[in-house]
């Protein structure tokens, strides 16, 4: 997906920062990567549980439409295991 | 497990294939891992109670990182691990830790874990036997066994509970497995359906204003995080406000 990647220098630098942003809230929230990606998958998301793997370890950059939707699931799973 | 004194000589070899075939017969008979937990509790202090020192008994888990404490013998042992795991700290939670038995042979002489050994003592506890489950890295239990008395448990309760924990722990991974490989597949037909439901939603957004997928999910995820309801939800109301439809019938229900 990095082929994809057409954003100057400046998005690049924030879209670093959300990974990074991304990959210490999955660290964080101790959610096993298969139930990450699954539920992913299941609100619309497109990479495979690999290309989701090397994201949340700062490896690989996704799309924006996919970066949402990674932080979507994130979010609506820690959400569930609070309440 | 009738007699709890147990028999009088030897026969531990003979005891411990009792124990594997009937862990055995509890996998098959447990609905899932609480069932099977509480069992094991329940085993684990009627094994190690004689008439005067009552045990209880409770396993904690450790999920996602965090203690859980899952299964108790009795309402007693449920409130003292969950008591230790409020505290974050304990004899159980270092046992856990240190993976290696633990032994508070008095608890009114013990200096660590100040406030939990207080409240501990405060509900009747004076000795604490805490016997971590080996579970080959696929998550962390530990077997914690209180007593009403000091010096509560012998050097031979001791290796019985750890004779118990080691059959325990290959059954309990046994099931830890079999449960996961059941949640990742009620997880998998869940995504099925929730996708669907999602498509049908995007498609719906990029009809209407003319857009691109890309477009019409970041539309669904803006509204869906500021109005704090899950993007499948709002999918579905999106689907509802065109079709009147409130039941989207999938091909992974099952």
């Amino acid at each position: 997906m990095n082929a994809e990647w057409t954003g100057g220098p400046d998005q690049l630098v924030e879209a670093a920062e959300q990974r990074r942003d991304a990959a210490r809230r999955f660290r964080d929230a101790g959610l096993p990567l298969l139930k990450l990606w699954t539920y992913y998958y299941g609100i619309g998301g497109d990479v495979d549980e690999l290309s989701l793997d090397a994201y949340l370890n700062e490896a690989l950059h996704l799309p924006a439409a996919q970066v949402g939707l990674v932080a979507t699931a994130m979010t609506e799973l820690t959400r569930d295991d609070a309440g | 497990m009738t007699d709890s004194q147990g028999p009088p000589q030897d026969p531990d070899g003979l005891i411990g294939a009792e124990i594997e075939s009937s862990f055995e017969d509890l996998v098959l008979e447990s609905r899932d891992i609480r069932g099977f937990l509480t069992e094991l509790a329940v085993r684990a202090a009627s094994r190690l109670s004689v008439p005067g020192n009552t045990v209880h008994s409770g396993v904690t888990v450790l999920r996602h990182r965090r203690p859980e404490a899952v299964a108790a013998s009795d309402a007693a042992a449920k409130a003292l691990d969950e008591l230790q795991n409020g505290f974050g700290d304990g004899p159980c939670l270092t046992a856990l830790r240190n993976r290696a038995t633990l032994l508070v042979p008095d608890l009114s002489d013990e200096k660590r874990w100040g406030r939990y050994i207080r409240t501990a003592l405060e509900h009747g506890v004076y000795s604490i036997l805490a016997v971590p489950l080996d579970l080959a890295g696929e998550a962390d239990a530990v077997l914690n066994l209180y007593s009403g008395r000091s010096n509560g448990f012998s050097a031979k309760d001791i290796s019985t509970a750890e004779a118990f924990a080691r059959q325990a722990g290959s059954s309990l991974r046994l099931i830890l497995r079999i449960t996961q490989l059941t949640e990742a597949r009620e997880d998998l037909s869940a995504a099925m359906q929730s996708r669907t439901i999602i498509d049908m939603a995007i498609g719906a957004i990029m009809a209407q204003n003319r857009c691109t997928r890309d477009t019409a999910f970041s539309i669904l995820t803006k509204a869906s995080s500021s109005r704090n309801v899950k993007l499948r939800d709002l999918a579905a109301s999106v689907i509802a406000s065109i079709s009147g439809e409130d039941k989207i019938p999938t091909h992974f229900s099952e």
